[in-house]
């Protein structure tokens, strides 16, 4: 029992620091916690001219 | 990165996004709307074309009759270069033609699957159908619309009051960007790095795709005179009204602010070759 309780802790905590480093964009979380006037701003464009 | 316009118009509208490149009659219609923005730049100078079938029965523009051409969205000057081609051919784009919106990205799969007989779009899809070898370029915006402008810098009217110098800032990068890839003698190396850089970081294409778009002409995508012009966007807004998808002329000062274009008059291009640590 005690074994699986911890194999499953390693997974959450694997699948938990993948997400983070593939799927949240910390630089964006980080600059929209800045104040406004140091916060850069956000230019959205699509892929073409 | 967003794949679509009206993406883009839900994260301008809803402040995700400050600051945005679209279509200019898109940024006309949202500020008719009473959306605050406004254009304070152009992104590109043509660099839109008409691509049909490149074994296919269209030819001409008067073969575009009873076709279905894609275009990437109603308020797209993509859409109104097509009905002043067909006008200037004598037809009319309402009737003589079925347009369906649909995502740039996906137009190039579109025509080589036969779904469509023919796209309206920016680069660098028109490059991709040919060099995919099932497209052929019917026509250049340029052929019927000098100075041809599709996509234009939008912000957000509280940030241009409450942080103008935040936008001079991006309006005068941009400046210096178009000059860099416009410069006399070095335009060919630059542009063959930007689609390098671009291709791979920005935009996730081949960069082989932006390298054919930038260079093949060297002028089918033009970054300079970038400043938004009256006569331009004149002609923007009475193509608008004829076309119906704008209700009233609205005036030039209403949808755009010229002083960051103003502030950038004085810029030059960046100092940057390949292989240099940073732009200067």
């Amino acid at each position: 029992m005690r074994k699986l309780i911890v194999a499953i802790g390693v997974w959450i905590v694997a699948i938990t620091a993948a997400h983070s480093m593939l799927n949240v964009n910390w630089q964006v979380l980080m600059n929209d916690r800045l104040p406004e006037a140091d916060r850069k701003l956000n230019v959205a464009y699509i892929p073409v001219t | 990165m967003f794949q679509g316009f009206p993406e883009i118009k839900e994260a301008l509208m809803s402040n995700k996004m400050q600051a945005a490149f679209m279509v200019a009659p898109m940024a006309i219609a949202l500020r008719a709307q009473g959306v605050p923005v406004k254009i304070v730049y152009l992104g590109h100078r043509y660099g839109s074309a008409v691509v049909v079938r490149k074994d296919g029965p269209v030819h001409s523009v008067s073969d575009l009759r009873g076709r279905i051409m894609a275009i990437p969205s109603r308020f797209s000057d993509e859409r109104l270069i097509v009905f002043r081609a067909l006008a200037a051919n004598g037809m009319n784009a309402k009737k003589d033609l079925r347009m369906v919106e649909m995502a740039p990205p996906d137009v190039a799969g579109a025509l080589a699957a036969k779904a469509i007989d023919a796209f309206s779009m920016g680069e660098p899809y028109p490059s991709q159908a040919e060099i995919g070898g099932f497209g052929r370029v019917l026509f250049h915006a340029r052929e019927y619309w000098p100075d041809y402008i599709s996509c234009v810098l939008v912000v957000r009217q509280d940030v241009i009051d409450r942080r103008p110098e935040a936008v001079q800032v991006l309006v005068d990068g941009i400046a210096r960007s178009g000059m860099w890839l416009d410069e006399k003698d070095r335009a060919k190396r630059h542009r063959l790095h930007a689609a390098d850089f671009v291709g791979r970081f920005y935009y996730h294409q081949d960069p082989k795709l932006l390298r054919w778009a930038l260079t093949n002409p060297i002028d089918r995508v033009k970054y300079e005179p970038l400043s938004p012009r009256r006569s331009d966007f004149e002609t923007i807004v009475n193509l608008m009204v004829q076309t119906g998808v704008l209700d009233h002329a609205i005036p030039f000062e209403e949808f755009v602010d010229t002083r960051f274009a103003e502030g950038a008059h004085a810029m030059t291009a960046w100092k940057y070759e390949a292989g240099d640590d940073r732009a200067k």
